[in-house]
């Protein structure tokens, strides 16, 4: 059975202030699927993730969800289909984690945000699959900055919704919950079916976890497919401005000046 | 272990049932007291039992009857209902601006309201009119809502909080300079009406201005309850309240417009009232455990109404017959508490 397209963009062209950075953007994007944008920092890769859910206005193409243009739907539809995980620092007062997590049912309460036991059951599945349900009591403010991302993408699971987008997810994380994350989100997208769009600095991981890779540099997209096809030298040279034979993008190891 | 129910509560993680029907049940206790010393105390002292009767309608006839209904009364209602609206005025822009210290007075918010208050009434009265409470509403609503506007164009150019205070602080110089100028152009009768409404004090209300306020401000806490899960989601920041399905721009308009409503209705009936906004909201989300704008709202409201009935109280008893104008009272209890909260971000950033 063909999968469903959740996320679609059809020649966009992101920028800011109206000039443009990055064009033809062609991303499809379908269910059970994990895309990963990497690049040059500086790249803008995080402008093409804020230009989709329309936080940048783009400016040209279209973007289109579940079949239908961005544009069209409301705030509260877009909520239903997309769920967030940024890398903006966060400062809250007097918040548990349970609380930032609880904000991911906004959607789907009502008029004053009050959590049925539906809710709290998702809450409580969301938090468990990210392995932070013994945090729930603690202060948002006073946890590391790893657990502080676990929370968050405890948050953006219990959304629910069929598009997972994160911007750089593995920031702040050592390499024992890089690998956890990248595990919850193949679980993720493996049990729910859920879509995940994602930009990633980790060249090894991006290879691991990824169905679709998308290079981005200068002024556009200059290699997209399937890790196989990108995460070979001559691709990875090009992208990084790398002499040949200094990173190998299969083993991840590198060859220092002095060697 | 404690129980499932207590835990998982409806309202959010953080509300502990127990905890806010405590908070709630001091903070109601704490009303009734101090409404009850209020009209008890001041320079001619009506025992407790006498207050009782001259409400519920008997010894109609004697003086502590007039002083009850034509001038306690309607004090006490009118520091109660503008102390909770200062309360709100101040935790609403300090959700916006992700900032803990922003409130009306320190953004510049009250004093832009008054200027145009000192404008429209040397107009008006300059011009052998009357000023009546409902212009004094509108022209302080007017100034606010320039004020606020004039604070959200800069906080679009500079990210750091502390030079948005700043600026805050500057526009409030600005206009209370102009205010003065003002001042000094003013005939002698204009005078004594705007220095006693400048100072700040909660005196000199009428019935028709407390049917006024009631109604306003009312509504306006009324109308900030129900924004409660918008400004929950607001407090993870705009990108993820918008993610959650907030319209932002609509949220952003209502937000500045009943800020600037409620300071405005402060400043028209009261004159400027400093630290209010910021000490009350604080304290009371300390008292909560918990930011959750569902219980911190109506708990602000009912702080705001206390410690301003307490204010009012120091204010008129303390260098009687003298009146110390609020402002100066409630500085002296809330700036303390600013600098607590200053001094709290700094050990918390280390």
């Amino acid at each position: 059975m063909e999968r469903p397209v959740y996320l679609e963009t059809k020649n966009l062209i992101v920028g800011y202030d109206g000039v443009p950075l990055i064009s033809d953007v062609n991303i499809q994007l379908h269910a059970g699927e994990i895309l990963t944008l990497i690049g040059p920092n500086g790249a803008g890769k995080s402008t093409i993730l804020k230009s989709i859910v329309g936080y940048l206005e783009s400016l040209g193409g279209a973007v289109f969800i579940s079949g239908k243009p961005v544009k069209e739907l409301s705030a509260h539809e877009l909520s239903l289909e997309l769920s967030v995980m940024l890398t903006e620092r966060m400062r809250t007062e007097l918040l548990t984690c349970a609380d930032i997590v609880e904000t991911g049912r906004y959607p789907y309460t009502g008029r004053l945000g009050i959590l049925d036991d539906e809710d709290r059951q998702k809450v409580r599945e969301a938090m468990d699959m990210v392995h932070v349900w013994d945090l729930r009591d603690r202060d948002f403010m006073q946890i590391s900055d790893g657990q502080r991302q676990r929370i968050l993408l405890a948050r953006a699971i219990a959304q629910e919704p069929h598009i997972i987008m994160l911007d750089e997810p593995t920031n702040y994380l050592d390499i024992h919950y890089e690998i956890e994350l990248l595990n919850v989100l193949r679980r993720l997208v493996r049990t729910r079916d859920v879509a995940v769009i994602m930009s990633l600095h980790e060249l090894p991981l991006a290879r691991k976890v990824s169905d679709y890779v998308m290079c981005i540099k200068g002024d556009g997209v200059v290699a997209a497919g399937p890790p196989a096809d990108i995460f070979v030298p001559e691709v990875i040279n090009e992208l990084y401005d790398l002499e040949p034979g200094v990173f190998d993008p299969i083993s991840g190891n590198i060859r220092l000046e002095e060697e | 272990m404690q129980k499932q129910s207590e835990i998982d509560d409806g309202f959010g993680r953080s509300v502990r049932y127990r905890r806010v029907t405590v908070v709630f049940s001091v903070l109601a206790v704490l009303l009734v007291v101090l409404s009850a010393v209020n009209l008890c105390v001041g320079s001619l002292n009506v025992p407790i039992e006498d207050v009782w009767a001259i409400l519920f309608g008997q010894q109609t006839d004697s003086t502590n009857y007039q002083v009850i209904w034509s001038i306690r009364l309607p004090r006490l209602i009118s520091a109660a209902l503008l102390g909770g609206a200062l309360a709100l005025s101040g935790f609403l822009p300090q959700t916006f601006f992700n900032n803990p210290i922003a409130g009306p007075f320190i953004l510049g918010i009250s004093s832009g309201a008054k200027l145009v208050v000192a404008l429209v009434m040397i107009v008006i009265v300059g011009g052998s009119g009357v000023m009546t409470s409902g212009m004094m509403v509108i022209s302080a609503f007017v100034g606010s809502l320039i004020a606020m506007l004039f604070v959200l164009l800069v906080s679009r150019r500079i990210n750091s909080m502390s030079m948005l205070i700043v600026a805050g602080v500057m526009i409030g110089y600005i206009c209370s300079a102009a205010t003065d100028f003002l001042i000094t152009f003013a005939s002698d009768a204009n005078i004594v009406n705007l220095k006693n409404w400048s100072l700040g004090s909660f005196s000199g209300a009428n019935w028709n201005d407390i049917g006024i306020m009631t109604v306003v401000v009312i509504a306006a806490s009324a109308a900030v309850f129900c924004l409660s899960k918008p400004i929950g989601a607001f407090q993870l920041g705009e990108q993820y309240a918008r993610s959650m399905g907030v319209n932002i721009r609509a949220f952003r308009i209502a937000l500045i417009l009943l800020s600037s409503l409620l300071a405005a209705m402060v400043t028209a009936f009261a004159g400027p009232i400093s630290f209010v906004g910021i000490a009350v909201p604080h304290v009371i989300k300390r008292a909560l455990g918990t930011s959750k704008p569902l219980v911190v709202i109506p708990g602000a409201f009912l702080g705001g109404a206390i410690f301003c009935l307490f204010c009012d109280l120091i204010a008129r008893c303390v260098f009687a017959p003298t009146e110390v104008s609020i402002s100066a009272v409630t500085a002296i209890f809330g700036a303390p508490i600013v600098i607590s909260i200053l001094l709290k971000r700094e050990k918390a950033r280390r």
